[in-house]
Parts: structure tokens; C-alpha cells; sequence
């Protein structure tokens, strides 16, 4: 209980519109062990974002606690700069910021953390050579591929060496093979590094591909209804995704994601 | 890691983004000003209208280069000195309070009206009140020139700060940057197109307020020069001297716009 990274206790989340309230997230208690892989999935509206920006402090929960290594983060004022550096933060989007190159995107944080010393910047070297982006390392943004620009958002999270990942459907808005070489090298990078990486998708097969856990969520109210250990070998390739018993996850996940709507039609 | 990106960009670091303008383009306007001028002394010599009401181009042409550098240069001179300082000052003044009102809604809600109320005083109407109260000093004019640039220069510049992308914010806040921090790194350079739109109408703005002020008094400066020639019927030195208000104007934007070009890079 008490080695976990990130803790969860009893959240709750409301939202008010000028017509209504919406419970987005109800009573959620979610743990995340020091190094693991862990994916939280649902329909749209079941609240998965809200809870990773909770997570990093981008929204306020209602009520409820989260620990960051045992420590109280909210409902702090703000989370303190210290525990918000062991955190990296990957969009949907790339989110570029169109008027710096690519390494200056990636150099950001270590600006922002002012992390001065030329060994910071040499790292973001190393990675813009890791993800294979040192040609256009110069470029601005708009002249990249949508998965080039990905990866720069990706290594941008973690130029500042962050213990967390929080990962917010990161490849949802990119092409099947494209999504599939990024999952490959996520998994590449979490090998090497042992980051705790949250994973937010809602891919059933990209959930059972990389996680060692499964949160499966619900909507109306935004609430956890599963969680499915996936014991597959690790390293994990392509490969596995025609195997039986990948087949067999992705079918249990499924069922799982589908109760939960069929409950709500009733 | 492997990667799989075919596209390659020299690594030139601020390479500005490819800008193909064709040659067309850039004769594009003098062409046009050819014709305008060409259609303008067919106009004047087929119609036979007086030369007091619309003297042809060449007449034009012809008084102002023999009376230039004596009737006109010095209040040229004069006219330029006084936009110049006035936009000199009403560039940062504008920009720094856009970003003053910027950091708080309320603010921006509070002084929005009165900006715009300063938009769109002519503050050709301001200039003798002015006058009385600080007599007829060329600093008087300079004030004009600031009090009709600054607020447009701000309202723009405004608008640029305040329309950041929701998720460009949150990546700031996800870093846990300072509000110095996100506006050093972010409000500021996301807003330069806005603040460049503020520069060019600013500079426009600056020249017609130095008119407005030369105008209303004195005996110095371009405005007052046309008001003098009208009144003598020298038709042509008026028409030549509104011209040469007219080249400021654009001269002063064509530069904004070059330094827009070479600060903006990465806009396609």
C-alpha cells in the first residue's frame, strides 16, 4: 500500500454547466506501483482524462486524496514544484509550440524546471537521436509527420527525467502503423528507463499491447468497473498480437467495456 | 529505436519556412500605380477640368521637384520626427499595457470600452484643447501622435494575448511555470502575429494623428503645408504634398512589415 507512486483515494470530480452538473469522475480509488505499466480505458465521457489532469494538478479534484510517493498532493492550493518535476505530461495532440524548432520544443521543460547545465541539453540531444529526429531537429514543427511530431511531444516529457508518465490517448490521432511503431518504442523506452507510465486509450488491443494493469472505466458517473491484470511475456512485439491468449484479453476487455454499456441502456 | 520519418529538412537552425512569391508579385503594384497614373492624365488632359480642382500628375511632378527641397524637406523633417518619436513611444507603451490588462479578466473587461473609445476619437479634435492647455510646441503634436497610436497598438496586441490555445496553457501548467514564465515562453510569442497587426495599423495610425495636430495649429510640418498651399491655389504643392504624406505611410509600413518577416518565421 504504502510503496505505491501514485495513489488515488476516494476521488470525486464535478463539473458545473450553466444547465447542469456533471459527476465526471465518482469515487475512484487507483494505485500505481513504481515502475509499472498500467492503461486506463472507457468510452468517451467516463472521465480518464480528467483523472490523469487530476493526477498533475491541471484539474482540481472535488474531493478525495492523491499521493505522489506517499506524499499528499491534494487537495493542496498547488502541487509543489518538486513533485510536479517527477511528472512528464503527453497530450493527445503534439502540442508544439509552433514558433520554436523541434529542439527547442523538446528543451522546454528544462528551461521551465531551469535546468541550466550542458549535461540537460545534452540529454535532449540523446533523445532527439533516440526517436530518430536529428535531422530535423532545426525545423518548426508544422514541417514534421504527425508521428515525428508525437515523438518530439513524447521525449519533450521526459527531457527533464521524470519518474511518471501521464499519457493521454498520445497515439490516438495517428494512423494504425504509425500508432503501432510508437507503441513499440514506448515499450522500448519503459524498458530502459522503468518509468510509471499511466496510459490513457481507448484501444482495447494498445491497452493489452502495453500494460502490465487495465483500469476499465464507465460513464454516467465516470466511475472504475474493472481492473484485469494482463500476464503476458515481456519484451512484447507485433508478434504477440496474433497469439491466442492476446486474443483472449482483448476479448475479456471487450466483454468488460461492453457490459458496462449494455448496463446503461438498461 | 528506428525511425521512420522520410522527410529531411537541412539542418539550418530559424530557417523561415518557404515563402515562393512569384516575380509577377513584386511588379504586381507598380503596374498598378502606372496605370492609375496613366488613367489619371488621360483623365485630366480628355476632360479639361480645372487645374484647381485636379492638376495632372506631370504638373504634379513637375512643381515639386523645383520647389522640394526648399518648400517641403524641412517640414518633412519636422512631420517625420514627430510620427517617429510619438510611434516610439506608443509601441511599448501599448504592448506593455495590453500585457498589464492582460493578466487579469477583470482588467481586460474594465478598460476594453475605454480603449476602443480612444480607437476611434479623431484625435483631430483633441488638438486645440491641447493646444490651449500646452501651447504650441511640437510636443504637443508628439502627445497626438502617442494618444491615437498607443490604444489601437494595445487593442490588437491585446487580442493576441488573450486568445492562447487551451492546451498550449496546459502544457505550461503541467510544468508548473510561473506567470512570468508562461508569458516569457508562450502569451507573448503566440500573440506576435496579433502584435505585428497592431505595429503596421500603429504606424498608419502615427501618420495621420502628426497630420491631425499639424492641421489644427502652427507653422510647422507637412499638414500645414497643404493647408497653405490650398489657400494660395498652388493646387499642385498641395496635391504633392498629400502624396508625400501618403509615401510615409507606406514606407513606415513596408518596414514594419520586413521586420514582421524577419521575426515571424514560421508562419507559412
Amino acid at each position: 500500500m504504502s510503496n505505491a507512486k501514485i495513489r488515488l483515494v476516494g476521488l470525486n470530480k464535478l463539473f458545473h454547466t450553466r444547465f447542469q452538473t456533471i459527476e465526471a469522475v465518482r469515487n475512484v480509488d487507483m494505485e500505481f506501483a513504481a515502475g509499472d505499466f498500467v492503461s486506463i480505458i472507457g468510452p468517451s465521457g467516463c472521465g480518464k482524462s480528467t483523472i490523469i489532469r487530476m493526477i498533475d494538478d491541471l484539474i482540481k479534484p472535488t474531493s478525495g486524496e492523491i499521493f505522489i510517493d506517499g506524499r499528499r498532493v491534494s487537495p493542496h492550493r498547488r502541487i509543489p514544484p518538486e513533485v510536479i518535476r517527477k511528472i512528464g505530461f503527453i497530450f493527445q495532440q503534439p502540442n508544439m509550440y509552433p514558433w520554436m524548432t523541434v529542439r527547442e520544443n523538446v528543451m522546454l521543460p528544462l528551461r521551465v524546471f531551469g535546468l541550466r547545465d550542458p549535461e540537460w541539453a545534452r540529454h535532449a540531444d540523446a533523445l532527439i537521436e533516440m526517436t530518430g529526429l536529428r535531422e530535423q531537429r532545426h525545423a518548426y514543427p508544422t514541417e514534421l509527420s504527425g508521428g515525428s511530431m508525437q515523438r518530439a511531444g513524447v521525449i519533450r516529457a521526459m527531457v527533464h527525467k521524470p519518474d511518471i508518465l501521464l499519457m493521454d490517448e498520445p497515439f490516438g490521432a495517428l494512423d494504425e502503423m504509425t500508432r503501432e511503431q510508437l507503441n513499440l518504442e514506448l515499450l522500448d523506452i519503459w524498458r530502459a528507463t522503468g518509468k510509471t507510465i499511466v496510459f490513457i486509450t481507448h484501444s482495447v488491443q494498445e491497452a493489452v499491447l502495453l500494460s502490465n494493469r487495465v483500469y476499465v472505466m464507465g460513464t454516467n458517473p465516470g466511475r472504475v468497473v474493472d481492473e484485469i491484470a494482463v500476464d503476458l511475456p515481456r519484451p512484447r512485439n507485433l508478434k504477440l498480437i496474433v497469439s491466442d491468449r492476446f486474443a483472449g484479453y482483448c476479448e475479456l476487455l471487450t466483454g468488460r467495456i461492453g457490459q458496462v454499456e449494455l448496463s446503461q441502456i438498461k | 529505436m528506428t525511425t521512420t520519418t522520410a522527410r529531411q529538412t537541412p539542418p539550418v537552425k530559424g530557417k523561415p519556412l518557404k515563402r515562393k512569391t512569384e516575380p509577377i508579385c513584386y511588379i504586381a503594384p507598380i503596374i498598378l500605380f502606372v496605370a492609375v497614373v496613366a488613367a489619371w492624365a488621360l483623365f485630366v488632359s480628355a476632360s479639361g477640368i480645372s487645374r484647381t480642382i485636379l492638376p495632372s500628375p506631370f504638373a504634379i511632378f513637375r512643381e515639386m521637384s523645383k520647389n522640394f527641397v526648399r518648400d517641403i524637406l524641412p517640414h518633412l523633417l519636422f512631420t517625420l520626427r514627430v510620427i517617429l518619436t510619438g510611434y516610439a513611444v506608443a509601441v511599448p507603451l501599448g504592448i506593455l499595457i495590453a500585457a498589464v490588462c492582460s493578466q487579469y479578466r477583470i482588467i481586460i473587461k474594465a478598460t476594453t470600452p475605454l480603449i476602443i473609445l480612444l480607437v476611434v476619437t479623431p484625435m483631430i479634435t483633441m488638438v486645440p484643447l491641447f493646444m490651449l492647455w500646452m501651447g504650441f510646441d511640437s510636443k504637443v503634436r508628439v502627445i497626438v501622435v502617442i494618444l491615437q497610436a498607443t490604444p489601437i497598438i494595445c487593442l490588437n496586441t491585446l487580442t493576441g494575448f488573450t486568445t492562447t490555445e487551451g492546451a498550449k496553457l496546459e502544457l505550461m501548467r503541467a510544468m508548473g511555470a510561473t506567470r512570468l514564465q508562461t508569458f516569457v515562453k508562450l502569451i507573448f510569442p503566440n500573440a506576435l502575429p496579433q502584435v505585428f497587426t497592431g505595429l503596421k495599423l500603429g504606424c498608419i495610425f502615427s501618420t495621420i494623428a502628426a497630420m491631425s495636430a499639424d492641421l489644427a495649429a502652427g507653422k510647422e510640418g507637412l499638414g500645414y503645408r497643404i493647408q497653405q498651399y490650398s489657400s494660395l491655389i498652388m493646387t499642385e504643392m498641395a496635391y504633392g504634398t498629400i502624396l508625400i504624406v501618403a509615401l510615409i505611410g507606406i514606407v513606415l509600413f513596408q518596414i514594419v512589415v520586413m521586420i514582421e518577416r524577419r521575426v515571424i518565421l514560421w508562419v507559412r
